[in-house]
């Protein structure tokens, strides 16, 4: 059984939060993605199949719309929104990702669809919020991850601030609405109500800043950009390091939990020959205190980074990764996405799931169950839709129009 | 009916430590649910060693990492090592809905404290595990930080300048995503029992949730064969596309143009007509040819002129644009006050303390930061008294027994 079948979902966003239904879907929810005729925008964004733009074929499609089910629909007109009206009378959650006001001025808002169905949990994932002095502002992916804090932090020092060049922002914000729709229906179990959910990207994103959005108000320190680390001080923690192939995520941090770590790696780094009992035997617990009180000059710490880096370029990736596995290192390969793809550990876990696409007549790897659940497992039992996909389904099956009827709307361009 | 707190019924008794594990519950105890957070008190929790400090010092409590991930949480130290600390764990686990932990694979059991032991206890308990690799799996005793995830999960490598070594996404990126799963998994699960009285276990990899943050780049490969690489800030479909300099030493802002209407507009705000006219640059496809030649005529008009300055004006035409903020600007960021970001709560050796408020606003029964982090075994008291029920004598019996540290 899956976990939310019982539940129905509408899922209006456009070609931003995606993500919020698939999750729900995932975990079994029915979830009806409602788009334009033609279909969505986010129908329109690449990668495609074979690099070929075409509607059914966007691999970012493909990516968030998994285990939907779609119809077309043009909520711009009123057969259009009579019947989005039906659907929501009957429907636990209704997802929507357009700019604040454009459903209200549709009368397809909050509170418009509250009264056909008040148990409607009814949930909008925009930039900066539904209202507030930039609410209306125009945003992409870089525009958030610039307000929210995590674009700052990343990047090579002599060149601008850099992004994940996947985009991200609208995923932190879709994964935050899932976990709002959800307490809000665990509520609604007991009052028998729905209400409305608002998220902003904006501050979903301020997630990704490890809580340095912090520093101000607590009067500390920011954290300044760095290739592959973090400049805190005036001094550089490395947190990516070079292997003999490549890179690899090291943490080599200090303290009273971390230093320990250091303490471990220290010890083999001394004993394969890279430094002097001296060197390893430095206190890695107090050491960044030290650093701050000029106890350890910064040229001493420039000079420890320098073992460390040469013991990590004598080794390999996956050497490296050995070691640390054997005896508890804090590292990890920094890999691309044909490993990451590949990788034993997955593949150990059937994380990695083939989805059929008939319409193609062929199969395709997807990223995999994002959790595993004993009693109500993830699975993955529809491919994404094409446009419409569905139309009769719903439309006949469910709302009972008549074959003449469906005929109609789509000639009036209404499906 | 009072508009109460979504999950106030909801009782978790959670085990998890570090940023990943305890930023999920800190989303379900603003919704309401009582989370009792068991700390070691010999074993420090790493984010309470982990900047931002207030006050830029490091003390027991002064991490604003650690204040962030557990504000609104009951604390209790407990030595999970000592045999007087057994009874206390079931009878907290009698009392919970959801048992959550976040330690490597093998610990829990190897305390009696995995899922099969649990539910002898506590039937119809959902219990989640959350640790980096899963539960199983060559790598599942990797320990470590969401950095390490996220190098291993494909993220690191698509952040930074296709000539340079990759600069990486900020801090344990990993981290940052995998609370929400988490979260809603607990929900899912949560419904699920409500429903049917079934509990279950929930094994969730903080790399393979993540994986899904970057799902298009991973069809790429399985579909098409394309191994994406860092392409610094530039966009696949739009340009400009990009992060420019403004006035000022080290002061940046994002602009981009999603279509034609939004170059045209860009041109006018920069009142610069030679751009507008030139034909190479009238589509998408001209613009992506020359980007750089683009990027170049923004940068000479953007360096003179305030970062703020150029997002208004920029903004009031209708192009996206942005000043890159730190956490001095989105601290008075307008649009950030306007949603109560940043909440100051009373404590009592700080007088305020600023963590960040829930990330959606519920319109009926929003949720809220009820309180600040705990110190260290804060509510021991609290907890065996009032949650567990114990008497002075039991509680002094296991304090003389070295359990609460």
């Amino acid at each position: 059984m899956s976990v939310l079948s019982p539940y129905r979902v509408l899922d209006l966003t456009t070609e931003r939060g995606l993500l919020c239904g698939q999750m729900l879907a995932d975990m079994g929810a029915d979830v009806i993605k409602v788009e334009p005729v033609g279909g969505s925008p986010a129908r329109g964004v690449g990668p495609f199949y074979r690099d070929v733009p075409h509607p059914d074929r966007s691999l970012y499609w493909w990516a968030y719309n998994r285990n939907k089910r779609a119809i077309t629909l043009d909520i711009e007109r009123d057969s259009g929104r009579e019947l989005l009206r039906r659907l929501v009378a009957r429907a636990d959650f209704l997802i929507e990702s357009h700019n604040p006001g454009y459903l209200a001025e549709r009368n397809l808002g909050f509170a418009d669809l509250a009264k056909i169905n008040p148990a409607l949990i009814f949930v909008s994932i925009t930039p900066f919020g539904q209202d507030g002095p930039k609410a209306g502002y125009a945003d992409s992916d870089l525009i958030i991850m610039a307000a929210g804090g995590p674009l700052i932090l990343a990047g090579d020092e002599d060149r601008p601030p850099v992004r994940l060049c996947i985009p991200q922002a609208y995923l932190h914000a879709s994964a935050d609405a899932g976990v709002a729709a959800l307490a809000a229906h665990h509520e609604r179990t007991r009052s028998g109500l729905g209400q409305h959910v608002d998220v902003a990207a904006v501050q979903s994103v301020a997630m990704a800043t490890q809580s340095y959005i912090l520093a101000a108000p607590l009067g500390s320190i920011e954290a300044r950009r760095m290739s592959g680390g973090v400049k805190f001080g005036g001094f550089e923690f490395p947190l990516v390091w070079p292997a003999s192939d490549g890179y690899i995520a090291m943490t080599f941090l200090f303290g009273s939990a971390l230093g320990v770590f250091t303490a471990r790696l220290m010890h083999f780094v001394c004993e394969q020959g890279f430094c002097d009992q001296a060197t390893r035997d430095k206190d890695w617990i107090a050491y960044g205190e030290q650093l701050v009180s000029g106890a350890e000059p910064p040229s001493e710490f420039e000079r420890v980074k320098e073992i460390v880096r040469k013991f990590t370029r004598s080794r390999t990736k996956n050497e490296l990764l050995q070691i640390a596995v054997e005896r508890g290192f804090l590292i990890t390969p920094v890999t691309t996405i044909e490993e990451v793809v590949k990788s034993p550990q997955f593949a150990s876990r059937d994380y990695f799931q083939n989805v059929a696409h008939p319409e193609l007549g062929e199969s395709f790897r997807y990223p995999g169950p994002f959790a595993k659940f004993s009693a109500t497992p993830i699975e993955y039992r529809r491919r994404p839709p094409t446009v419409g996909e569905h139309n009769s389904e719903i439309y006949r099956d469910e709302l009972g129009l008549s074959g003449r009827d469906l005929a109609e709307l789509a000639r009036a361009g209404i499906i | 009916m009072p508009n109460e707190l979504p999950l106030k019924d909801v009782r978790i008794c959670d085990f998890m430590w570090v940023m990943a594990g305890p930023a999920s519950t800190r989303i379900l105890a603003d919704y309401g649910a009582t989370v009792v957070r068991i700390e070691s008190p010999t074993r420090v929790d790493t984010a309470r060693t982990l900047q931002p400090f207030f006050g830029n010092q490091l003390g027991p409590d002064s991490s604003g990492l650690f204040a962030n991930c557990n504000a609104g949480k009951l604390g209790i130290s407990l030595d999970l090592g000592n045999p007087a600390a057994r009874a206390v764990v079931h009878d907290l686990v009698r009392w919970a809905d959801v048992v959550t932990e976040s330690f490597s694979p093998k610990a829990m059991r190897a305390w009696g404290y995995d899922y099969e032991s649990l539910r002898t206890i506590n039937p119809t308990v959902i219990m989640l595990s959350s640790c980096l690799m899963g539960q199983t799996g060559p790598l599942a005793k990797i320990a470590g930080f969401g950095n390490m995830a996220a190098a291993i999960a494909g993220f690191h490598n698509l952040a930074g300048w296709p000539d340079r070594a990759p600069a990486g996404v900020f801090g344990a990126y990993t981290d940052y995503v995998a609370p929400r799963f988490t979260a809603m998994a607990i929900l899912a699960a949560l419904d699920h029992r409500r429903r049917t009285g079934e509990g279950q276990y929930i094994d969730q990899s903080q790399a393979e949730c993540a994986i899904h943050f970057l799902g298009p780049a991973i069809l790429d490969y399985t579909v098409n064969g394309r191994v994406e690489g860092r392409v610094g800030n530039s966009d696949a479909a739009f340009a400009p596309h990009g992060v420019y300099p403004a006035a000022g030493d080290d002061q940046w802002v994002a602009i981009v143009c999603r279509d034609d209407d939004d170059w045209r507009r860009l041109c006018f705000a920069m009142e610069n007509q030679d751009l507008a006219r030139d034909s190479r640059y009238a589509s998408a496809a001209g613009r992506l040819e020359h980007r750089d030649a683009i990027d170049a005529s923004i940068a000479a008009w953007s360096r003179a002129i305030e970062r703020g300055a150029i997002e208004s004006r920029l903004q009031a035409h209708g192009v996206p644009a942005h000043q890159v903020q730190g956490s001095a600007d989105a601290y008075t960021d307008p649009q950030f006050v306007h949603r109560g970001h940043f909440v100051a709560l009373p404590h009592p050796g700080y007088g305020k303390f600023t963590v960040e408020g829930p990330r959606a606003k519920l319109s009926r029964t929003p949720a809220t930061v009820r309180r600040k982090a705990p110190s260290l075994g804060q509510d021991n008291q609290h907890v065996l008294e009032d949650i567990l029920g114990y008497d002075e004598t039991r509680i002094s019996e296991l304090v003389a027994a070295g359990a609460l540290g």
